[in-house]
């Protein structure tokens, strides 16, 4: 059995600025472990009155990545947590953390299955640590992200998903635009639905292993039309993020 | 009365895994990827499948084939308030691997 | 003892100067009224919805929806006060209170306790003494609208003055009985008689 999990103090290496909502913040740990891809860890913030409050964060960096990892973090406006770590928190900064936890929405290279990745928002996050293990384990199985974001300037990681992609002949990156696109865009413009995914999930057969995060509310209707599309529920791993809106928490 | 607005407990609810480190920390292991049975319709999977509702005085955990609750958790500052009657059987990993 | 880690420039939400002693300890102030879940939210249909008083009492008496608002309801303000540690000051209902209700039942002496049961099986349990003068209302109606159902509605019982997990969603009638029976917060770890103010938030076993 593992130690307890116990909290230690990290120190902010770098700040990222991914898109105009969301930062990477880079933390190295004292007492770094291997995570696997899709774990988190737990933030907490304590005010000098004493007063606490706790967050988790997807990883969304690889576990080959030694003695540091990276927290995406989508600013919420009305959050207590977010918009301290994007308006606050400058390189130097130390934050407490525990972790890596988190031992069902994981998925590690040696896995033989298609992997089918579909994300809302910043929902990504995990899905990206699958991504960055899968490229940094030079696994080769076939492997499809589906991405929902509002807009282009939203979307997470872009540009390294294009050269991920780019680099692969294995892996497929599907986006989808649900409010604006751009001139041009080649895209789907519309929310994730059934129809959509079964485009996108049928190369990978029947046998495909399925990770959905997001807004609850898309994760629900994403797994259950996984479903009827002939998945089994086992074959479908949801981690839900709550309401897009979230008017109490972040 | 027919409520055309979304149900806003379902979008606040989220799956096991985001009380992982909660539950690890009352049984001492990792907990999410652990079978369980649910004492209501005998649907068995992994904890990571229960749907978490976290806003509320405590964690209620509830199986996601039949919504009855399987687990209650509460945290005080002495002590984990466990009740898991709604849960048939649960494993609990000696071997982290 | 090391020194807890203190996080640089946080202070969590803001948390206003109480408010002439009106916030109990360990309390913050909202200005929003979290919603709190144990489940999905039922949904009621107001043409089955029934309020039940029973148990030692010398008849059981039923309201439909339409009986139920013809009980001469009552405007009222009261603060709340979660265990999660929010207090909402000013909160506005309407509805009827426990003492109008009680009107209605013929209770036996034995009587010493409430049990307010819900649709949805959620239970909280209280002292007869704390819901009567004016102390306790089943509330239909909250800042001027119909109560929304992720806040209890149709109806809710409200409790101001106990921590509002006793205020029990959802309410479909009190059971009045002769010894405690732990409600649901309380069967799992909550203090049985909640009072903000003395800080009763846990069972101490």
């Amino acid at each position: 059995m593992k130690p307890s999990l116990d909290w230690q103090i990290a120190t902010v290496r770098a700040v990222r600025s991914e898109t105009p909502k969301v930062k990477t913040f880079t933390l190295s740990l004292p007492a770094w472990t291997p995570h696997r891809a899709g774990q988190h860890y737990d933030v907490r913030l304590t005010a000098p009155d004493g007063y606490q409050t706790q967050r988790s964060y997807s990883i969304a960096s690889e576990p080959e990545r030694t003695g540091e990892i990276d927290l995406t973090i989508e600013r919420i406006e009305t959050g207590e947590v977010s918009p301290y770590f994007h308006d606050v928190i400058v390189p130097g900064d130390q934050v407490e953390v525990r972790g890596p936890i988190g031992g069902y929405f994981v998925w590690q290279a040696s896995r033989p299955e298609p992997l089918l990745l579909v994300a809302g928002g910043s929902g990504v996050v995990p899905l990206m640590s699958m991504l960055r293990h899968r490229a940094a384990a030079r696994a080769t199985g076939p492997a499809r992200l589906l991405y929902s974001s509002r807009t282009l300037e939203d979307i997470i990681y872009y540009g390294e998903l294009s050269a991920l992609q780019d680099g692969q002949a294995s892996l497929g990156v599907y986006h989808t635009l649900t409010r604006a696109q751009p001139a041009a865009w080649k895209g789907y413009t519309r929310r994730i639905d059934q129809p959509m995914l079964a485009e996108v999930v049928r190369p990978l057969g029947r046998s495909a292993q399925a990770y959905v995060c997001g807004p609850t509310l898309l994760v629900e209707s994403a797994a259950d039309a996984l479903v009827r599309l002939g998945l089994n529920r086992a074959q479908i791993r949801t981690e839900r993020f709550g309401p897009t809106n979230l008017a109490q928490g972040g | 009365m027919e409520d055309l607005q979304p149900d806003l407990s379902r979008t606040l609810r989220l799956d096991a895994n985001a009380v992982a480190g909660l539950l690890r920390e009352a049984f001492g292991t990792e907990m999410t990827a652990t079978p369980i049975e649910c004492a209501h319709c005998g649907n068995r999977a992994e904890v990571g499948t229960l749907l978490a509702y976290c806003h509320g005085p405590g964690v209620v955990l509830r199986c996601s084939g039949c919504e009855q609750i399987v687990v209650r958790i509460v945290q005080t500052p002495e002590f984990y308030d466990l009740d898991a009657r709604g849960a048939v059987a649960l494993r609990l990993n000696r071997l982290e691997h | 003892m090391p020194d807890r880690f203190i996080s640089r420039g946080f202070v969590g939400k803001p948390r206003p100067a109480d408010q002439a002693g009106r916030l109990p300890p360990g309390q913050y102030l909202t200005d929003g009224f979290p919603v709190l879940s144990a489940g999905p939210t039922p949904h009621i249909s107001l043409d089955r919805w029934t309020f039940t008083l029973e148990g030692l009492v010398k008849n059981k008496v039923t309201w439909t929806w339409a009986e139920f608002l013809k009980l001469p309801a009552q405007r009222f303000v009261v603060d709340i006060s979660c265990v999660t540690k929010w207090t909402k000051l000013d909160t506005q209902w309407e509805g009827i209170s426990v003492d109008t209700l009680l009107k209605q039942v013929d209770l036996d002496p034995k009587a010493q306790f409430v049990v307010a049961f819900s649709h949805e099986g959620y239970t909280t349990n209280l002292p007869l003494s704390e819901v009567v003068n004016g102390q306790a209302f089943v509330a239909y109606r909250y800042d001027g609208q119909p109560l929304p159902p992720e806040h209890g509605g149709p109806a809710r019982l409200v409790v101001p003055h106990l921590y509002f997990w006793k205020s029990a969603k959802w309410v479909a009638g009190l059971r009045f009985v002769e010894r405690d029976q732990p409600g649901f917060w309380v069967s799992a770890g909550y203090h049985d008689h909640g009072d903000p103010w003395k800080e009763e938030r846990y069972s101490s076993r």
